[in-house]
């Protein structure tokens, strides 16, 4: 009896505090962003997933003349490092010789939309201010970001108090198993830029590689029928696999927090029954129907991927 | 006991005010210490932060056991002599251990492979985490009339899956790097037809 009734009084509470800081949530993860763009900072964090770390560091800081410098490097086995100097992002890793592309987003571990702001995520997703606890030795502010159906994971993330800094993300199923986690392990906030970023001034970046106008949007055979509400297609195209070379009509799609990836291609195959992994939180599913292989990469639940490998349809169309 | 005590206590889990009187009181007062305890689970439940089994009373478990351990008072033996023929038995006896050992290790790496095969057929539930694997270091099976073909095609079968979600799974994150180009660059061109208006 004791403990329903304390069960009682905590779920009345956490509703209320709900409730209560509901408004505040967005102001927080504005200031994020305004840190994340902003100030000068030396970090390190742990990506924590199937029972896996991968320990990466990451430097922040803005010149003198506003343009953002930006070094995220892997510590662990081969050297994998961006580097970014304003609106040029390079690529340094094992497969592949070093190349940039123009862009303002590094691809890594943290979600690029959170130092873009988080209004556009705001159809799909709530943002939601559940309390204070003590993250990296410091007073910090845990903001979750839930999902408004039960197609996406939601994120977690613990704000420093004092910077708005980023202190830990985690990704939750709905019943709050966690999948992936960030830790951060140490942070460093300077008025100056850091020993290394001076460096990256004065490193010259690989040439930026050019993309054909409307490689990104060609009109492809197989169609994605459904996908969760507030997914837009960023990119529709035709390429050869990067480690197979198998030809391969490739589809991403974008909700603003996470990408899903569709793949159709011809297999050997006639049938196969559908198989999945999970890397973390992203998953990897795959099936073969009447001789065609129809595969969804992205950090999405497993019913969600397959429903939407399971809209995919042939609808042929006139090549231009 | 008054509600200001009980105030207190709550100022405190919250980070609010912590002044040395104020811990000691907690700290002296069973019954203060105990809603202390209370205010911190209920934080962590509402945070989600409590492992699945929450054990309300770890503290005292462990001080009665404790408090429980039988004292040893029988001396020790002395056993120098054996000491010393142990220690050149164990010299002797090592190549053969560390041989049982490479031996056991093998048949470990073996028995790895075919139990994950075997799994294969199960549709995993989606909490479960796998890992995918590089495949430079599978163990061959050693021994000479070794003809399960069966069991050789569903490795192969096992291992051709495992690189083609790790194919999809690089594809994936090469696209996501050249992808966040063609938002920028478009981006930037709204922002400059923007501006030609």
């Amino acid at each position: 009896m004791k403990l329903i009734s304390s069960l009682l009084l905590l779920v009345t509470i956490s509703t209320s505090v709900a409730a209560n800081e509901n408004e505040q949530a967005e102001p927080w993860l504005e200031r994020l962003a305004q840190s994340l763009q902003t100030l000068n900072f030396s970090t390190s964090f742990v990506v924590v997933k199937n029972n896996q770390a991968e320990p990466y560091h990451w430097f922040h800081g803005v010149d003198e003349s506003g343009n953002e410098l930006e070094i995220l490097s892997l510590l662990n086995g081969p050297r994998r490092d961006v580097l970014r100097k304003h609106n040029t992002v390079s690529y340094i890793e094992p497969e592949a010789p070093p190349y940039s592309v123009s862009s303002q987003q590094i691809a890594g571990p943290i979600p690029a939309v959170l130092r873009e702001g988080v209004t556009q995520l705001a159809k799909t997703y709530d943002f939601i201010s559940v309390g204070r606890s003590r993250v990296l030795g410091r007073p910090a502010q845990l903001i979750r970001i839930v999902s408004k159906d039960v197609y996406r994971y939601g994120h977690w993330l613990w704000l420093d108090q004092k910077t708005g800094m980023l202190l830990k993300l985690a990704l939750a199923n709905r019943t709050g198993q966690l999948l992936e986690q960030i830790q951060f392990t140490h942070l460093d906030i300077t008025d100056d830029l850091s020993e290394s970023l001076m460096q990256l001034q004065q490193t010259a970046l690989p040439a930026v590689i050019e993309i054909p106008d409307g490689y990104q949007e060609q009109v492809l055979q197989w169609q994605v029928k459904w996908l969760p509400e507030g997914f837009t297609r960023l990119n529709a195209n035709r390429h050869r696999m990067s480690s197979t070379k198998k030809p391969v009509e490739f589809m991403l799609f974008n909700d603003g927090l996470v990408d899903v990836s569709v793949y159709v291609n011809q297999s050997e195959e006639r049938q196969r029954a559908t198989d999945y992994v999970m890397d973390g939180a992203t998953v990897v599913l795959n099936q073969v129907i009447n001789g065609f292989e129809v595969s969804v990469v992205g950090k999405i639940p497993a019913k969600t991927a397959k429903a939407i490998a399971d809209s995919v349809i042939f609808t042929p169309k006139e090549l231009p | 006991m008054s509600e200001n005590k009980f105030e207190n206590v709550s100022s405190v889990v919250d980070n609010y005010q912590q002044t040395d009187e104020l811990f000691d009181e907690i700290l002296n007062d069973s019954h203060l210490s105990a809603t202390w305890q209370r205010y911190h689970l209920m934080g962590d439940v509402m945070r989600g932060d409590t492992s699945d089994v929450i054990n309300l009373d770890l503290s005292s478990t462990i001080a009665s056991a404790i408090a429980d351990e039988p004292t040893i008072l029988a001396p020790r033996a002395n056993n120098n002599v054996v000491d010393k023929l142990k220690a050149k038995v164990v010299q002797f006896a090592k190549p053969f251990g560390q041989m049982a050992i490479a031996a056991s290790a093998a048949g470990l790496m073996v028995m790895g492979v075919q139990q994950n095969s075997a799994d294969n057929d199960v549709l995993l539930p989606e909490t479960q985490v796998v890992k995918t694997m590089p495949f430079g270091g599978v163990a061959e099976p050693v021994s000479l009339n070794f003809q399960q073909t069966s069991r050789t095609s569903e490795k192969q079968a096992f291992i051709e899956q495992q690189r083609r979600f790790q194919a999809l799974l690089s594809d994936h994150h090469q696209q996501v790097k050249l992808s966040s180009v063609d938002v920028n660059s478009t981006t930037e061109q709204d922002k400059a037809a923007e501006s030609a208006k």
